[in-house]
């Protein structure tokens, strides 16, 4: 059962990260550090909802330092390492408190709380409180993709539980 | 169980105020003066109004390279050795924001943003 989980984490990894690296190749469409997508949380949620906290945080983490490293952007793990641990403190306790019909919140929220993550370390690390005009527009940029990706992520994790119950019992 | 229904009125409240704080904060009157920051350090101040010709110069720094490109009333960034280039992606200086660039902690804006914003904040 232990090796059967660790196989779906690693499974769940190799998704995100995919699809991080290939949200890196889109053209920059608003020229503001941190407004995008954000697909690869797509996976972070399913794996909240379907595997719990453990394996959400595992993959997450997993995810944002291989990712730097294929991005070659190390600076930027220290952002993401924020943004991802606001956002993953957000979407624990929303865990319990939402019904399936309302996984989409839970990226919203956890977007929202990203970006606010991101900014706090990007305002501590440059040493520039003036960032903070930014965070207004991170905000509208997370909800939106937190709606987007908060859709993607309750249609996908629905359907997956019907599969992994099945063979999983 | 929260409703769907209080979810949504949250969201929408996260939405609206974020939505009036840019519209407000995006529509401050830009001056001429330009600072430009490094690692939270005044290192060049520039006044747009002075500048007559097309010039650029480079800011080295341990985290990396900006080329800035000064013309008559108006400041860039052309080139940079970060990966992600959202510097140079900014285009032209405006009155709205800062130009950024994280990996190389750099900040360009106009003299008196900085100001305001602490009024803002406090």
């Amino acid at each position: 059962m232990r090796t059967k989980r660790l196989t779906l984490d690693a499974l769940l990894t190799a998704v995100a990260l995919t699809i991080y690296v290939v949200e890196l190749q889109l053209p920059h469409v608003v020229p503001i550090p941190g407004v995008k997508l954000g697909l690869a949380n797509i996976v972070t949620v399913v794996a909240m909802v379907l595997l719990g906290p453990a394996d959400a945080a595992g993959i997450l983490f997993s995810r944002i330092v291989l990712g730097s490293l294929f991005s070659g952007n190390m600076m930027a793990v220290l952002y993401s390492v924020s943004g991802g641990l606001a956002c993953f403190v957000t979407m624990l306790p929303l865990k319990k408190l939402l019904t399936p019909r309302q996984i989409w919140v839970m990226s919203v929220l956890g977007a929202a709380a990203h970006n606010l993550g991101q900014m706090a370390a990007a305002v501590l690390v440059t040493g520039t409180p003036a960032l903070i005009v930014y965070l207004p527009v991170l905000m509208v940029s997370g909800i939106a993709a937190g709606l987007f990706t908060g859709a993607a992520a309750q249609f996908a994790a629905l359907r997956l539980k019907k599969v992994l119950d099945k063979y999983h019992g | 169980m929260v409703k769907t229904r209080t979810w949504v009125i949250i969201i929408v409240l996260l939405l609206a105020v974020s939505l009036g704080l840019t519209l407000w904060l995006w529509s401050r009157p830009r001056g001429d003066v330009v600072n430009i920051y490094q690692d939270g350090e005044l290192v060049r101040t520039i006044d747009l109004s002075l500048v007559t010709k097309e010039e650029s110069f480079d800011l080295e720094s341990d985290y990396g390279r900006n080329t800035i490109l000064l013309e008559p009333g108006r400041i860039r960034v052309s080139d940079a050795d970060c990966p992600d280039k959202v510097c140079v992606d900014s285009g032209w200086l405006t009155g709205a924001a800062p130009i950024v660039c994280l990996p190389h902690r750099l900040v360009i804006e106009f003299a008196g943003g900085r100001g305001n914003i602490d009024a803002v904040t406090g």
